[in-house]
């Protein structure tokens, strides 16, 4: 006769063998690998993304006449991408043969010493950015004519009183330093934003994790 | 989380999680990893249980919510690897259970969808139909036709299987 499947339940836990729980270690174990693959895997997409877009730009700017920008901008955005692989590297060498805790701590340390890294790169990156997006402009050509010339005869038209240095209409370097300085000083809190709008995420979740393994080790 | 809790609190619920973890995986390794995230998702969610239902259906209803989830995510996340080719003979897993008629029972439930595995499993723990609907989050009247159908579903997959 078949038996019905509520027999078969009931019979067939009564060996109580079937009842004993697996052993709770390393309950992040996954949760750890999983994060720090996620993390590698986006950071080298976008050291990727960096790298054939300062390409990209570099033969557009050239394409439009404005080569000092795309040299300016490829050459810092390489510089960029060469520094992150470089700390990348030590991604890599963080030892996957300790508990889930250490491991996450260990990333956690590395992402800290690689945020200030860029902090400090972006110091330089942002200010440099703008400087070469004003080269390119200023020396580009619009039409055989260089507009920085053209700029400056139309001021000088306008305003036949105004200092030059090197050059230059004063006031409009004095703008751009300005900007420089201010771009250098908020480097810092632009690159965390801009660090936050890629792996925010991830970064909430990495604190999460800890903040849980944390409450689970007192 | 401190081993009084779970001393206290899951372990005497252990057989309930590890019968709902079986259901929703295939393999031991699954299984274990249910089971823990289970475990841990009792212990983050503890300060959440007020008391309006017993410890034991809240339990069961954190079980089942965190195992259909994984499942969920498992199944979007669905990543093929080399053994997915392999003969099954070479991948094939130890049965579970030592009862093959349970270890049938279950490969049936398995290849039923992620609510009505729930709904059998509570029905099979003998939950009244309210019970089963508080935890699903269904109507009880709907619970009895559900299970009818279910228990029918279950008849015809493990047909000739069993004796």
């Amino acid at each position: 006769m078949e038996k019905s499947i509520e027999s078969i339940w009931k019979e067939g836990f009564l060996n109580s063998k079937e009842f004993i729980a697996p052993k709770l270690n390393n309950l992040y174990n996954k949760k750890s690998e999983h994060i720090v693959d996620k993390f590698t895997r986006v950071f080298k997409i976008n050291l990727i993304a960096i790298v054939a877009g300062s390409f990209f730009v570099m033969a557009m700017a050239w394409a439009v006449d404005i080569p000092y920008m795309g040299v300016g901008l490829f050459v810092l955005a390489n510089t960029l991408a060469f520094i992150n692989s470089k700390l990348m590297k030590g991604l890599g060498e963080i030892d996957k043969n300790v508990n889930s805790y250490q491991y996450l701590k260990t990333f956690d340390s590395w992402l800290k010493e690689m945020i200030a890294y860029n902090q400090k790169f972006a110091r330089v990156f942002y200010p440099f950015a703008i400087l070469s997006v004003a080269a390119g402009f200023w020396f580009g050509s619009f039409g055989g004519d260089i507009p920085g010339d053209m700029l400056v005869n139309e001021l000088m038209i306008s305003f036949p009183e105004m200092i030059l240095l090197f050059g230059f209409p004063l006031y409009l370097c004095l703008g751009l330093i300005l900007t420089m300085a201010v771009l250098a000083f908020s480097a810092g809190r632009i690159y965390k934003w801009d660090l936050n709008i890629v792996y925010g995420r991830l970064f909430k979740k990495l604190d999460e994790i800890l903040a849980d393994m944390e409450e689970l080790r007192v | 989380m401190s081993s009084d809790f779970y001393t206290s609190s899951i372990l005497p619920y252990a057989a309930i999680i590890i019968k709902i973890c079986r259901a929703y995986t295939n393999t031991q390794e699954d299984f274990e990893d249910y089971y823990q995230e289970v475990c841990l998702q009792i212990w983050k969610s503890r300060n959440n249980f007020r008391g309006d239902s017993e410890w034991s259906t809240w339990v069961y209803r954190l079980s089942l919510n965190v195992s259909m989830t994984l499942l969920k995510k498992k199944k979007n996340n669905h990543q093929h690897f080399a053994s997915d080719y392999l003969p099954a003979e070479l991948t094939e897993e130890p049965p579970a259970f030592a009862d093959e008629s349970l270890d049938q029972l279950y490969n049936a439930i398995r290849q039923l969808s992620e609510i009505d595995r729930g709904v059998i499993l509570l029905y099979l723990e003998e939950k009244s139909y309210q019970e089963i609907a508080d935890i699903i989050g269904s109507n009880p009247n709907n619970i009895g036709v559900r299970i009818k159908r279910i228990k029918e579903r279950l008849k015809k997959l493990l047909d000739g299987k069993i004796n």
